[in-house]
């Protein structure tokens, strides 16, 4: 099965400057095997009515690429697809060599535990502790727990909560939250990184934060994929750039163009 | 295999995090089993102590086949020899009309009454004990009648007419418990899986965020089953150690009517291994409910 073409648009040049996290150490080159593939994916809801619309599109290994649009454009959706909570209608999606339209029911938890998801309101579980919401990801494996409270240390440290660690979320400012969210979904080194609106409902600086350490984590060689209608953003990172709208992708912009 | 150990260690870490969670739904949980367990625990008991005096009577139970007057001594031992064969009995002693006279008069304790009568009017006879595997109703019925076949036999007498319908009554009892049980069991199954649904539900956000990171169906649901197992047994012991309470208030109260009308004022409690059923049967009434409730709510 070839890869069918998809749209590159020449690169501008980038006139933006680099982010601290991306000026601290030299970035691995993406490339290698595309880990994420979407040939011709479509997704209705309902009749005649498509969140996605014949996208195609290649994302490497290592890659930092965000996906853009405005609210409806198909974000979200796209992102689901990618770690199974939604089947396409039409298409196929391959994801770390998987068909994720064709995975069952009993490969979603092993598509889960290789693809690391954070979401703009956090999904923190309230009756946790900060050390334990981490943990849930390396439990879900049966990692032992001495080894599992160990990693889940040296990530609170990398996120800057270790202090934290015996607090519950209720505790914790937006930021924070987020930050345990993030720590959860790299614990277990995953893959993939999936990032839907990570900063929507931080303030700046507490955005910065965050889009520094998921920075950290493609600069680390994980493939991350984050969803942001912030453009000031988008700019700031001069990344990759996927535009969504009405479901079709209308600009794939490489890395160092503006939004 | 250590993963799976590991996993296992989280399940039960899990289960017991979600009881200590969900007081109240825990609670509606081992109280509707120990509810349910003191009827049923209770006809177990009463079953058990009625089949334990049908068993006391049988004991002591002695057929008489009374013989014809024209048999004689010899006869007598004869036939005596021909009943023993006869399944489910253990011995047989042929009691001649001279044995049977005397003993009457030893029972009269010597009295003169006897003395008017010129001829013996008492018969013959065999008194026969029973064998242990015969002293139950319908055996001795069926030993009865093959009495009544022999020759020269009369007539055949003994306690098995009451035992007839004190075993009849216990059949009575078991039907009713056993239909009881049933619609008891269905009650406690639908409550107990219905409750442990609504903590399926009320943990429904952790359960959505287990399986957004990769937690399979059997990680989501197996901690369910564990706390089903849990407060079922909790349950069953509760009911248990109540039903034993009702019983030493009650017993004291029933005394002289048990007395009076069967003879037996000492019922006996269910025995360890039947408690230890009951608290397991409760702990597997748990375990279904939850898997009812596991089943029926889509937690991934």
């Amino acid at each position: 099965m070839s890869a069918p073409p998809v749209a590159r648009p020449a690169a501008e040049s980038a006139k933006e400057a680099p982010s601290p996290a991306m000026r601290s150490g030299p970035a691995p080159r993406p490339g290698g095997d595309p880990l994420i593939r979407l040939f011709h994916v479509s997704k209705s809801y309902a009749a005649g009515q498509f969140s996605l619309r014949d996208v195609s599109v290649e994302i490497k290994k290592g890659e930092l690429v965000f996906l853009t649009g405005p609210s409806g454009a198909g974000k979200t959706t796209l992102m689901k697809l990618l770690f199974a909570a939604e089947r396409p209608s039409e298409g196929q999606i391959l994801v770390l060599g998987r068909n994720v339209a064709r995975v069952g029911e009993r490969g979603i938890p092993q598509l889960r535990r290789r693809v690391g998801v954070v979401f703009q309101d956090f999904k923190l579980i309230a009756s946790r502790t900060v050390e334990e919401n981490v943990a849930v990801t390396l439990e879900v494996i049966g990692v032992p727990p001495r080894e599992a409270r160990a990693k889940v240390f040296a990530m609170l440290r990398r996120v800057g909560l270790q202090h934290r660690r015996h607090h519950r979320p209720a505790a914790l400012s937006g930021g924070e939250q987020q930050r345990v969210a993030l720590a959860r979904a790299l614990v277990n080194e995953p893959a993939i990184l999936l990032a839907d609106e990570p900063t929507g409902n931080l303030d700046a600086a507490l955005t910065v934060e965050i889009m520094d350490l998921i920075a950290a984590a493609a600069s680390r060689g994980t493939t991350v994929l984050v969803a942001s209608h912030d453009a000031a953003l988008v700019r700031r990172y001069a990344r990759r750039v996927l535009k969504l709208d009405g479901g079709r992708l209308v600009e794939d912009l490489p890395g160092g163009a503006p939004a | 295999m250590t993963r799976v150990l590991y996993q296992l260690y989280y399940f039960v870490r899990a289960a017991f995090a979600g009881l200590r969670g969900s007081p109240l739904t825990t609670g509606v949980s081992i109280a509707t089993i120990a509810v349910a367990t003191i009827p049923l625990g209770g006809l177990w008991v009463v079953t058990g102590n009625m089949r334990a005096l049908l068993d006391r009577f049988g004991e002591e139970l002695q057929l008489t086949a009374f013989l014809d007057s024209k048999v004689r001594s010899d006869q007598g031992r004869s036939l005596a020899a021909q009943a023993s064969a006869i399944p489910g009995i253990d011995r047989v002693e042929f009691v001649s009309q001279e044995q049977a006279l005397e003993r009457f008069r030893t029972r009269l304790g010597g009295s003169a009454l006897l003395d008017a009568i010129e001829t013996n009017p008492l018969p013959a006879s065999l008194s026969i004990a029973l064998a242990e595997e015969a002293r139950a109703p319908e055996r001795v019925a069926a030993v009865s009648e093959a009495l009544h076949q022999l020759p020269g036999v009369e007539d055949v007498a003994g306690g098995e007419t009451w035992i007839e319908g004190y075993g009849r009554a216990l059949r009575l009892v078991r039907s009713a418990g056993m239909g009881l049980g049933l619609v008891l069991s269905f009650a406690t199954l639908l409550i107990v899986a219905n409750t442990i649904r609504l903590a399926v539900y009320a943990r429904r956000d952790e359960l959505e965020i287990l399986s957004l990171v990769g937690a399979s169906r059997t990680h989501l649901r197996v901690p369910f089953l564990i706390e089903g197992v849990v407060q079922g047994a909790i349950g069953g012991a509760i009911g248990v150690a109540l039903l034993f309470g009702i019983f030493h208030v009650a017993v004291p109260q029933l005394r002289d009517a048990l007395e009076l009308f069967l003879g037996w004022s000492d019922p006996s409690f269910l025995s360890p291994r039947n408690v230890g059923i009951l608290v397991v049967g409760g702990a597997a009434f748990g375990l279904a409910g939850a898997a009812i409730a596991a089943l029926r709510t889509r937690v991934a």
